[in-house]
């Protein structure tokens, strides 16, 4: 049967797989590839010179691992079993590629020559198979070379080993306390595995070593770690090895090393696997909660944000639309208002001018002489006059179709109509009326000196027969002359004055005339601009309108549709991060490190 | 006008410019008492290195660990006075617990730094100062003309300091004031035999390493606890010592093999344990294991055990180190801390009438030829620049490693007239441009020859 962690860790990866980490889904299958590996690494970390190689000599009691007093470790070497003794090399067969993905080539070399040669380029690691009771049940010991060092390419492959590791071999020396340094450094490895041992080494060297591993202890306690401490003395155990001597083994420290390897590292391979698991799985899990926690959180995605955008903007311009709509009528109405007025003013002042034009003529003219010529002017005065004003009323017409054009929410090419002219304009007028002109007549004229002869014959013929005269005499003649030829010539002036006040009163009633009719058409022409200019545009106005709601809604249906597709994914993302959070929970059985974690 | 001079005339100078401001004639009086006082010599490491060790081994007798910066000095009787603050200092007793002196700083909870006067032949060309660990470079290097810098091995930390300890801009000029010590050489090697033979093997090869190279003159190995006992092996120490050798080898190498072993209480002979237990904490258990190996081999008298010991340990070697390094430039090394005092100065206080002054300043760090030459002597001596044998030796006389003289310099040991000079130092000269400018040379090579020839043309003037 499965262990209940694979089960686990199968569902992590099937989770990463889900959520397309596939940076993820590889680590935890290396994990995996790792875990079910029937082989224990168990990884031996220190800085330099703190006895990381002779631990591992004498964890074995063979010389596997060179020992020196300068730098002697270079690459990580893998120590596991083997039935006959046996080393190798493995190395980059392509020079100078990365450090991942590279093939490899492994080298057989014989045991004592792997130091000398693992100095060489390329070397990634060595690998030394033993037979040993104690790697029997598939332990495989690493030794690493020294974190810290100067060369820092040693201090890499280190840290690149740990990713491997099950367990780990923390070694300091006893000849100080573990430093600032080393506890940085037991705080990275923590991080990658949990299973950390510190072994403080050469306590045969130092007199005081129980007071550095109390010391020790202290400081681990304060940084809150974990960590079984154990003295140990390689120096003692390899003697012992030599001598047969079961005192110094025991005094070595060695025994309890190897029980705490073999009991807490191989026998508790599961309890190991699962806290291994938990570690990664949790730490992969948290990786995939928190990209799928901030989507729910978020409020929008930012589609929504375009598609509710591009609706208010659809429903912003149905509305400026329409409050522009009252405003183009209301323009249009006022100018043509406006322009009615005008044009009728101006048609009045220039028939007035006209008027006065004939009043002054005929203060003086008779109306008898040249009248035909009289009225081909009037005509002409009159036509211009109309002419004037209606180009006038054109004119302006259009501006103001301009105007309400610019007042239109949207500009279009078909915006100002092509013409708004009336067809039926300017029917003649009424034709002038001849006034009546009465001519002065000959027999007119006698009987009008006799009848004012007459009464100067008398008159002085009466003041005459006084002075004894007869009635009908010279001077009463004389008087009479006179008289009569006063009275012709003031009815002649009767006449002409009557006359010119028919010709004006003939002249004014026409122009009245006119002015009636042609302001009715300017009137009526205007209207109809009005009229073909609203009907222009509330046209476009509506087809403008219908674009717009028509946007309006097809937004209006994006956002109903992304709300709703949201909400399906907030329901599936819910899902799936409870999902989760249940399979952390799972993780967390395992015997993770408790680490806080709600959707 | 040597260095020593123009720089003597600088600080003078400073004080006519600066006389008025009482905070510069203050820091510029010290610096003047310095000028004349012996090298000071800064001790610094990580804790737990061994820097008091080292220190007692130096002095050549014991004095219990402080907790502040402790200053040797020579002086005629043993006094010690305590530094607090501004104000006089305090002079406070000299008393002795178990072997080791102790300096009564019970009354101080604090103190800047205690200075001890003490007799002893070290200290009549140096001043030592302990160090406190947690000391950060500046205050190290704040009163020091040269720095000691302990470690086991060379790790990145080690490197940081030494790297700010060079990080001020005169202080780059002339990188001529550091010596590494692998401190706890013992250690090194497990505690075998030959340890100390295998950590001077490392030291040869730290002396080459690029990393280590530019950032100190020289490395070298001590064995601490074994240097001062070599200085301050007793009677009743050495009497305990030859009985343990009188065991046999077989049976004492067995009770050697742990600490808790050769103190515990199974042990064959009729010795206490708590004298094993003291020569433990004195010697370590490598050095009972030399010790008496030595005194099996035939060293079995005090005075030729010490002689062996001090050799072995590592101590002569860092001896003659700071003899050639430090002591021998005492001029240098002190025309460079006057130097960089005077920096200070001006940048702290920058002055119109100053103005002379910094010119100045800027002109001997940038011709400090002296430095440079310095700084060949170094590389050649300990081989990191190779030369050939014969050029070799020319070069080092050439550069003033056998005294700065023309005379010495030139390889004269009679009156020569100013014409035969002349001639030598032309032909030099020539032998020299042609080298450096040899395109199948080394770099190395090139750069020392271009030194050499610089030094040939500063000579140049003098006999024309």
């Amino acid at each position: 049967m499965a262990p209940p962690w694979l089960d686990v860790l199968d569902e992590t990866i099937g989770a990463c797989v889900t959520h397309r980490r596939p940076d993820l889904e590889a680590r935890l299958r290396e994990k995996r590839a790792q875990q079910l590996d029937p082989k224990l690494r168990v990884l031996v970390v220190g800085e330099s010179k703190q006895g990381k190689s002779q631990l591992v000599n004498a964890l074995l009691n063979a010389p596997v691992c060179a020992v020196g007093d300068d730098i002697t470790t270079t690459v990580p070497t893998f120590v596991q079993h083997a039935d006959t003794p046996s080393a190798a090399l493995v190395r980059n067969a392509s020079a100078g590629g990365s450090i991942f993905h590279t093939p490899t080539e492994r080298i057989a070399v014989p045991i004592d020559q792997v130091t000398k040669q693992a100095a060489a380029q390329h070397v990634v690691r060595a690998e030394i198979g033993i037979p040993r009771a104690l790697l029997d049940s598939g332990l495989v010991l690493i030794d690493t070379p020294g974190v810290g060092d100067t060369r820092s390419a040693h201090t890499a492959s280190t840290f690149a080993t740990l990713m491997q590791a099950d367990a780990v071999l923390l070694v300091s020396d006893a000849t100080g306390e573990l430093t600032s340094a080393e506890m940085t450094l037991l705080k990275k490895v923590m991080e990658a595995c949990p299973n950390v041992t510190v072994v403080v080494t050469k306590i045969d060297l130092v007199p005081s070593w129980r007071h550095v591993v109390e010391r020790n202890r202290a400081l681990l306690a304060r940084a809150g770690i974990r960590a079984k401490l154990i003295p140990v003395s390689s120096a003692l155990r390899l003697r012992a090895a030599k001598t047969g001597d079961q005192r110094l083994n025991s005094e070595s420290g060695f025994p309890e090393l190897v029980t705490c390897v073999q009991s807490d590292i191989v026998a508790s391979a599961d309890l190991l696997a699962r806290r291994a698991v938990a570690v990664v799985a949790s730490s992969a899990i948290t990786q995939l909660v928190t990209p799928l926690r901030e989507e729910l959180t978020a409020h929008d995605s930012s589609r929504t944000v375009a598609t509710i955008s591009t609706l208010q903007e659809a429903q912003r311009r149905v509305d400026e639309l329409r409050r522009r709509s009252a405003r183009w009528q209301n323009v249009l109405n006022d100018e043509m208002a406006d322009l009615i007025s005008d044009v009728e003013y101006d048609l009045r002042d220039r028939t007035r001018k006209i008027l006065r034009e004939v009043d002054k003529t005929y203060d003086e003219a008779d109306p008898a002489i040249g009248w035909d010529q009289f009225e081909q002017w009037l005509e002409d005065n009159l036509n211009e006059a109309a002419t004037t004003n209606f180009a006038w009323l054109m004119e302006r017409a259009e501006w103001v179709a301009a105007k309400v054009a610019r007042n239109f929410p949207v500009y279009r090419e078909d915006l100002i109509p092509g013409s708004v002219l009336p067809d039926d304009l300017l029917e003649p007028a009424s034709k002038l009326e001849k006034p009546k002109i009465e001519p002065f007549s000959m027999p007119q004229k006698l009987f009008t000196g006799l009848r004012g002869s007459y009464g100067g014959v008398l008159m002085f013929g009466l003041v005459t027969s006084l002075a004894g005269m007869p009635l009908i005499n010279v001077i009463s003649l004389g008087a009479g002359a006179l008289f009569g030829g006063k009275s012709i010539l003031d009815e002649s002036d009767q006449r002409l004055k009557r006359r010119q006040a028919a010709a004006k009163a003939a002249a004014q009633r026409h122009v009245d005339d006119f002015f009636m009719k042609f302001s009715k058409d300017v009137r009526d022409s205007g209207r109809h601009i009005q009229r073909s200019l609203r009907n222009h545009f509330s046209t476009l106005a509506e087809e403008l309108q219908e674009t717009l709601l028509e946007s309006a809604r097809s937004a209006k249906r994006a956002v109903q549709d992304d709300q709703t597709e949201r909400e399906r994914r907030m329901r599936e993302g819910r899902k799936e991060l409870d999902k989760l959070v249940t399979l952390y929970k799972r993780v967390q059985a395992l015997g993770g490190p408790a680490m806080e974690l709600t959707a | 006008m040597t260095l020593d001079r123009v720089v003597w005339s600088m600080l003078q100078e400073a004080l006519g410019v600066y006389r008025d401001s009482p905070r510069a004639t203050a820091w510029l009086r010290t610096h003047v008492e310095r000028y004349t006082e012996p090298v000071r010599i800064a001790v610094a490491g990580r804790s737990r290195i061994g820097k008091s060790t080292v220190v007692n081994a130096l002095v050549g007798d014991e004095f219990t660990p402080q907790n502040s910066f402790v200053w040797y000095r020579g002086g005629t009787e043993q006094r010690a006075h305590v530094f607090n603050g501004p104000g006089r200092p305090h002079e406070v007793g000299i008393g002795r617990r178990g072997s080791r002196n102790h300096v009564e700083t019970g009354q101080f909870d604090r103190s800047d730094r205690i200075v001890v006067d003490w007799p002893a032949r070290t200290l009549r060309d140096v001043v030592l100062i302990d160090t406190p660990s947690e000391a950060t470079p500046e205050q190290v290097l704040g009163d020091a003309d040269a720095l000691l810098y302990l470690m086991r091995h060379v790790q990145d930390e080690d490197l940081r300091f030494l790297q700010s300890a060079n990080d001020h801009p005169i202080a780059r000029t002339a990188a001529v004031h550091t010596v590494a010590v692998l401190a706890r050489a013992d250690e090194i090697g497990a505690g075998r035999i030959d340890a100390l033979s295998s950590a001077k093997q490392i030291a040869r090869r730290y002396r080459r390493d690029p990393a280590v190279q530019p950032l100190c003159q020289n490395v070298v190995s001590i064995a601490g606890l074994l240097a001062v006992a070599a200085k301050t092996l007793r009677e009743d120490e050495f009497a305990a010592l030859r009985v343990l050798s009188s065991l046999g080898r077989e049976e004492l190498e067995d009770h050697l093999l742990s600490a808790d072993r050769f103190a515990g209480d199974q042990f064959p002979l009729a010795m206490e344990p708590a004298v094993r237990q003291a020569l433990l904490e004195r010697f370590g258990i490598f050095g009972v294991r030399l010790i008496t190996a030595l005194i099996r081999q035939g060293f079995d008298s005090q005075v030729k055990l010490t002689g062996q010991l001090v050799q072995r340990s590592g101590l002569g070697e860092l001896r003659d180190s700071i003899a050639v390094h430090f002591v021998e430039r005492r001029e240098v090394l002190k025309a460079r801390s006057a130097l960089l005092a005077l920096d200070v100065l001006f940048r702290m206080e920058p002055r119109q009438n100053a103005r002379k002054l910094v010119a100045d300043l800027e002109r001997v760090v940038a011709s400090a030829h002296d430095f440079r030459e310095l700084r060949l002597v170094a590389a050649l001596q300990s081989g990191r620049t190779k030369l050939p044998a014969e050029l070799q030796t020319e070069a080092l006389r050439l550069v003033g490693a056998e005294g700065v003289a023309p005379l010495a310099r030139l390889g004269f040991d009679y009156e020569a007239d100013a014409r035969e000079l002349r001639e030598a130092l032309l032909d030099a000269l020539l032998r020299w441009q042609a080298q450096a400018a040899d395109v199948h040379a080394t770099h190395a090579h090139r750069k020392a020859a271009q030194i050499v020839v610089r030094t040939c043309e500063g000579l140049l003037p003098q006999f024309s």
